[in-house]
């Protein structure tokens, strides 16, 4: 029964070490959906002014308010589930509080290497990496580490990528 | 400082360190650069004489054109006996189509320059094709059936490298085509016996269908026509039969309710008539898939496989041996009781595209039987079985697909991963381990509760090119995806030449 609940990536066979997201990821991405969901707010708060008088914008901020604040909640338990694992042939990624994804990509495919920060990602000091190889849809990614820990992954898994080629 | 000197010249050059900025400029290297890069890359001058195609060629190539208009003008004559419109047509079709052909011809031709065949083309948007003779593969004279009737043919020219798309010349006299076929073979430097047999096979090849064995350099025996018919028919039966009962059953439901008076206008108009045109459509898909591949004929080249194919329009395919990310052995319901088979194989082309590496799925084998099916399998990718045993996912699992679980199943193999699916069309899907580029595993809220997981290997190429193992044991789909990772290291760590 216990093993139902735990997720797939922790029955693994081996040990691994999971490396967690920087700290700030957690802000970035609640203050991401509290400022998604106002927006639709915002969209919501003019139609029920509309139909309910001032007593519409009361609504639409309470239902922000308990909206946002359960999704903060799902957020951050979701950014908690981020990790990754850089084994001697092959690095690990898993995610996902509903859908559990675990990916797993081996030196010797990756293609490219891109790192990427968004404006609202730079000013938390957060960096993205891409990893891809010839499959398509298969891009990898970990999102949200410090730009000093996204360039050393970037150039560990060049060195490696490139000592182990292993084409298509 | 002293090397601009002329009485210091026999010196020796200064270091670095002393005046870098002051050395004399390298003489450059003659444009383009490379020993010899430079007598290839030089097209024809504008006044060498180019060689015409047939006259007849533009007629030809816009065969849908007066097609469409002869059949304009037969129904204009059918329906309301209107013979003068008729004419009318068929003149302004003539005049139109002599014209337009006229001018196209004058643009058209092609030019044998050093090692390259340089093909022009185009009246508006100007084509030069260039074709270096020097990678030549083969060249073929294809007969289609319209150009046969004027004693025409082309040359499908394919190279080496190229993305598939043959370099064709159409159309010319036949005898003339064979001509130039043997003067291409010989700029290239390769016999023209060796690839003499694609030529003219049509006549010759009517006999060979009741040979059992494979004729020499061929991977099988060529397909019969009388059982790639009953193939096709077999596999198209459960789809036009469904088809036909849903269009039936609706036409009755719809019939009782409004009656059958009013069905045939509304009913008929407004939701069959639709339905059909799709219904109409995929017959006819089935039978041009029948066309293409009879006369089908698979050869093997060194380390590639070379297809042959096509009734009315021979066709070329060419699957080069370590391309290969997958090979697909598919049964349609029906073929079940005959235990047929037929093979496909999925490769990596080089990247062409945007979208990065592309994939193509080629048929290596239209029908056969299960030793047919072992010879192609043992061609396209060496030491590959082509019977697995697979294992069904956990019984817990059968709600989640009531009919296909029967029919599904994954196991690793010695060389590949097997994953079957599917319930009309019952696949064995098998992945190289050395082809594996990333494995996912995903499990989703109700897989969670039920302790499942999906393991997905991922190859180059397109999504429908992964083998999928649904609904595994959460444990084992991990242990799974563990080892598919070392067998596809070590697989890969086997391969002497490394594609990149």
């Amino acid at each position: 029964m216990n093993a139902r609940a735990t997720p797939v990536w922790d029955l693994w066979p081996a040990d691994l070490e999971w490396q967690p997201m920087a700290r700030q990821l957690r802000t970035v991405w609640v203050l991401r959906s509290l400022l998604r969901l106002g927006i639709l707010a915002l969209i919501a708060a003019v139609g029920l002014t509309i139909w309910l008088g001032w007593d519409g914008l009361l609504w639409a901020l309470g239902g922000y308010v308990v909206i946002a604040g359960l999704r903060a909640l799902a957020v951050a338990r979701i950014v908690s589930t981020w990790g990754y694992s850089e084994r001697a042939e092959d690095l690990l990624v898993r995610h996902g509080l509903l859908t559990r994804r675990l990916s797993i990509v081996p030196y010797g495919r990756i293609q490219l290497i891109d790192l990427s920060a968004g404006p609202v990602e730079r000013m938390f000091g957060l960096t993205t990496v891409q990893v891809r190889t010839a499959a398509l849809g298969s891009t990898t990614e970990v999102p949200g580490l410090d730009p000093a820990v996204a360039a050393a992954l970037r150039d560990r898994l060049a060195v490696r990528a490139a000592e182990v080629r292993e084409g298509l | 400082m002293s090397a601009a000197h002329p009485g210091e010249a026999a010196e020796p050059e200064p270091t670095p360190a002393a005046a870098p900025d002051q050395w004399p400029a390298p003489p450059l290297a003659d444009w383009p650069i490379g020993p010899e890069v430079a007598p290839t890359a030089s097209a024809p001058p504008p006044g060498v004489p180019r060689q015409r195609l047939h006259p007849l060629t533009p007629l030809l190539e816009s065969f849908r054109f007066f097609a469409a208009a002869i059949a304009a003008a037969g129904i204009q004559v059918v329906t309301s006996q209107n013979y003068l419109f008729a004419v009318y047509i068929a003149l302004a079709a003539a005049v139109l189509g002599g014209v337009g052909s006229l001018i196209s011809i004058q643009y058209r031709g092609f030019v044998i320059w050093g090692p390259e065949l340089h093909i022009y083309g185009g009246v508006f948007t100007r084509n030069h094709r260039t074709v270096p003779l020097g990678r030549l593969q083969s060249v073929d004279v294809a007969r289609p059936l319209r150009a046969r009737l004027f004693g025409l043919a082309q040359l499908n020219i394919e190279v080496a490298g190229s993305d598939g798309t043959d370099a064709k010349l159409a159309y010319l006299k036949a005898d003339r085509a064979l001509e130039l076929r043997g003067e291409l073979l010989a700029i290239a430097g390769r016999p023209s016996g060796d690839v003499a047999v694609d030529g003219d096979v049509a006549e010759t090849d009517e006999s060979a269908e009741e040979v059992k064995t494979p004729p020499p350099g061929q991977v099988v025996p060529p397909v019969r026509v009388r059982r790639l018919a009953t193939a096709s028919l077999l596999e198209a039966l459960p789809v036009q039969i469904s088809a036909l009962v849903i269009f039936g059953a609706a036409y009755l439901t719809a019939g009782s309710i409004f009656g059958f008076n009013r069905v045939t206008t509304t009913v008929w108009v407004g939701f069959i008539a639709p339905a059909l045109l799709g219904y109409v459509q995929s017959t006819i898909a089935t039978v041009n898939k029948f066309l293409r591949n009879c006369r089908f004929r698979l050869r093997r080249d060194g380390q590639s496989l070379l297809i042959e194919r096509g009734l009315t329009d021979t066709s070329h395919e060419t699957v080069p041996q370590d391309r290969v990310t997958a090979v697909s052995f598919e049964r349609p319901v029906l073929w079940r009781g005959r235990r047929w088979r037929r093979v496909e194989v999925s490769t990596a082309a080089a990247a062409q595209s945007s979208a990065g590496v592309g994939t193509r799925l080629t048929t290596v084998l239209p029908v056969g039987e299960p030793d047919l099916v072992a010879a192609v399998t043992e061609a396209a990718v060496p030491g590959l079985p082509s019977q697995f045993t697979v294992e069904r996912p956990p019984r817990r699992a059968r709600w989640r697909m009531p009919l296909r679980w029967k029919w599904n199943g994954a196991a690793l193999d010695e060389q590949v991963f097997v994953v079957r699916h599917g319930l009309l069309v019952n696949t064995y899907f098998a992945v190289p381990y050395a082809r594996i580029q990333s494995v996912t595993v995903v499990q989703g809220p109700l897989q969670r509760l039920q302790g499942l997981a999906t393991v997905r290997a991922m190859t180059a190429g397109g999504l429908g090119n992964d083998a999928v193992a649904y609904h595994r044991d959460a444990r084992e789909a991990a242990s799974m995806a563990d080892e598919l990772r070392e067998r596809a290291d070590a697989a890969a760590a086997l391969e002497t030449p490394r594609l990149s």
